[in-house]
């Protein structure tokens, strides 16, 4: 199990001219999952991104193992540093190990075919995401869950000591949702890998997460374990709900009941 | 374990062996098509004369023929269809859109448009309409990826500019016919239709050279481009640098397309059906960039082979490529059209 330290210092970022996150300060806790929550256009997949390397920031930095990782090369960053996409775009025909397959780039060299390492990479991540039997499928054939089992088994074939997940159970229904939660569950206590992603259901980041962080107007307001932090004024504050906070009966987290205007 | 890892190499050995076998055999079409040329004309020649021509033997009247109208001819046919083939997958893959190629966003139109000034207005050399042909195909792009570049890189944005690009240089080119002096006007619609008449050797060399040295920076960025594919976002995080190879493989795409269109007029739709026909025959998963490379000179030689000899009046070669490739065109806007994305 390799331990990283990553951080993120002051960190100003947004789009264009606009700036979404302001001074953020952060520091990943490693070999745990930690999931960003807050409302909508809050700023927590612009900070995902920007960890992720995929914004740069305007102001502050990025800091692996107290390296910028804007000043590594972008394949050895692609070693330890992974990243799964909102809506990554499936090439038209692929087949599932092909994709999987991609993964692998990071450790390919230009020219070199395949080494029996990327085979083995490639099996290891079909057999964690139980995709095995759909290795020679084209992917427009699978279902939305599968699919994402799929993108996940190619971030999973990339190997990295991190990864970063933006929304990976966006339009998945319930049992998906569940399903591929346990999946990195799995990842992390198999591998250690540091999982960090953005997730909309409160109530499964409180049960997932070993640590929260609560990201309001691109600004940090809360970070701790879910048992520690979650309360009705931090939702309140968060998302401006009125809730009550009861205790999960299945895996002792909190469970946020919220309360609505026709009832009370 | 190992049940998978043997279905994963096992597939993976099925396409690499269908890549091989198919490419092989568009090689052997292609040497083909080149000694059917090189034989064909007003006269046929057997391919024992042929080859003792190009060996450097004289035979009187192959010689004439074949150096200097059959030779030259094949020549251009081939690295012109090498690089309309090649350019044109590189841009479609790149740019994850079929529509999404020279001939469409109008960097051929940029290229036919400064040659047809050149022949009408400044009646330069043949040398300088190559050149002009070539810098107007790059600064028509340089201007379309600007346009397009906005906040950040959209497909879309840059094929809708390209096609509002692509209608003021056509009719930047009706305006320049219009003024024309008719001795020109032949000169320029030849440049118009694309064809392989009159081509001579030295004029293919730019070309030639330029095909030498790009196709192994293609083949070296095959793999990021695969990894393009899958997305901004995805590619940047499996540590592809998307900027640079995007420019890297933009420039190079134009360069050799360019330097085609310079040679041998836009050949039309060629860089358009190349890479398609190419996915279909290999499969997804794998760089085509070879086999649509040899899909556009087969298109090109047979295309002109056909012009030439099929019908009783002599066809340029874009006019049979543009009899294939239309149809496509249409039934992929209908079938755009109807999956309701550009």
């Amino acid at each position: 199990m390799t331990t990283h330290t990553f951080e993120t210092k002051n960190i100003q970022s947004g789009y264009d001219n606009k700036t979404i996150l302001n001074d953020v300060n952060l520091s990943i806790p490693s070999n745990q999952i930690s999931i960003i929550i807050g409302a909508n256009g809050c700023g927590k997949s612009t900070l995902l991104k920007t960890m992720a390397r995929l914004i740069k920031p305007t102001g502050g930095d990025v800091l692996l193992d107290g390296k910028s990782i804007h000043k590594m090369a972008p394949k050895q960053l692609a070693k330890v540093l992974g990243l799964l996409p909102q809506s990554p775009i499936v090439p038209e025909g692929i087949t599932v190990a092909d994709l999987v397959g991609r993964g692998r780039f990071p450790h390919q060299s230009v020219m070199k075919g395949w080494s029996k390492k990327d085979y083995e990479a490639v099996a290891e991540a079909l057999e964690m995401m139980n995709i095995t039997e759909f290795a020679d499928r084209n992917i427009d054939e699978l279902s939305g869950g599968q699919r994402q089992r799929v993108w996940i088994a190619m971030a999973l074939a990339q190997q990295t000591d991190i990864l970063f997940l933006d929304e990976p159970t966006t339009y998945l229904d319930i049992t998906y949702q569940v399903e591929i939660l346990d999946l990195l569950t799995d990842l992390n206590k198999k591998y250690g890998t540091t999982i960090v992603m953005v997730l909309h259901d409160i109530n499964l980041s409180a049960r997932y997460a070993d640590y929260l962080f609560t990201v309001k107007n691109g600004q940090l307001i809360a970070e701790g374990a879910p048992t520690e932090i979650i309360t009705a004024d931090l939702i309140k504050e968060t998302f401006q709900l009125d809730c009550q906070v009861i205790n999960d009966p299945v895996s002792n987290t909190p469970l946020i009941v919220p309360i609505g205007r026709h009832h009370a | 374990m190992n049940e998978t890892l043997n279905t994963i190499i096992k597939a993976r050995r099925k396409r690499r062996n269908r890549y091989v076998s198919v490419t092989i055999i568009l090689a052997i079409i292609t040497i083909g098509l080149c000694c059917t040329m090189m034989m064909l004309g007003n006269t046929i020649y057997p391919v024992t004369d042929v080859i003792h021509v190009l060996l450097g033997e004289t035979i009187p009247g192959a010689s004439f023929a074949i150096n200097e109208i059959r030779l030259p001819r094949t020549v251009a046919g081939l690295f012109a269809g090498f690089a309309f083939g090649a350019g044109g997958y590189i841009f479609q893959t790149m740019l994850r859109n079929p529509l999404a190629n020279p001939n469409v966003i109008g960097i051929t139109t940029g290229s036919s448009a400064a040659a047809v000034f050149c022949i009408i207005v400044l009646h330069t050399s043949s040398t300088v309409v190559s050149l002009a042909a070539v810098i107007g195909g790059l600064v028509t792009v340089g201007i379309i990826y600007g346009l397009s570049r906005g906040t950040s890189f959209a497909i879309g944005r840059l094929i809708l500019i390209g096609i509002g690009i692509q209608a003021m240089l056509n009719a930047v080119i009706s305006y320049l016919m219009l003024i024309g002096k008719t001795n020109d006007l032949s000169n320029a619609l030849r440049w118009l239709s694309g064809s392989l008449n009159g081509a001579e050797l030295e004029m293919t060399y730019p070309l030639i050279i330029a095909v030498v040295i790009v196709t192994p920076v293609l083949i070296y960025f095959a793999k990021q481009l695969e990894m393009l594919e899958l997305g901004e976002q995805a590619a940047t995080s499996l540590g592809v640098n998307t900027n640079k190879t995007r420019v890297i493989l933009m420039i190079s795409a134009v360069l050799i397309i360019a330097l085609a269109t310079a040679t041998t007029g836009p050949i039309a739709f060629v860089a358009f059906l190349a890479g398609p026909i190419a996915q279909r025959l290999v499969g997804v998963g794998f760089s085509n960039i070879l086999p649509a490379g040899l899909i556009g000179v087969i298109l090109v030689l047979g295309g002109d082979l056909i012009g030439q000899f099929a019908f009783e009046t002599r066809f340029p070669v874009g006019v049979i490529t543009g009899i294939i490739g239309a149809p496509y065109l249409i039934y992929l806007l209908i079938r755009i059209n109807r999956k309701g994305d550009i």
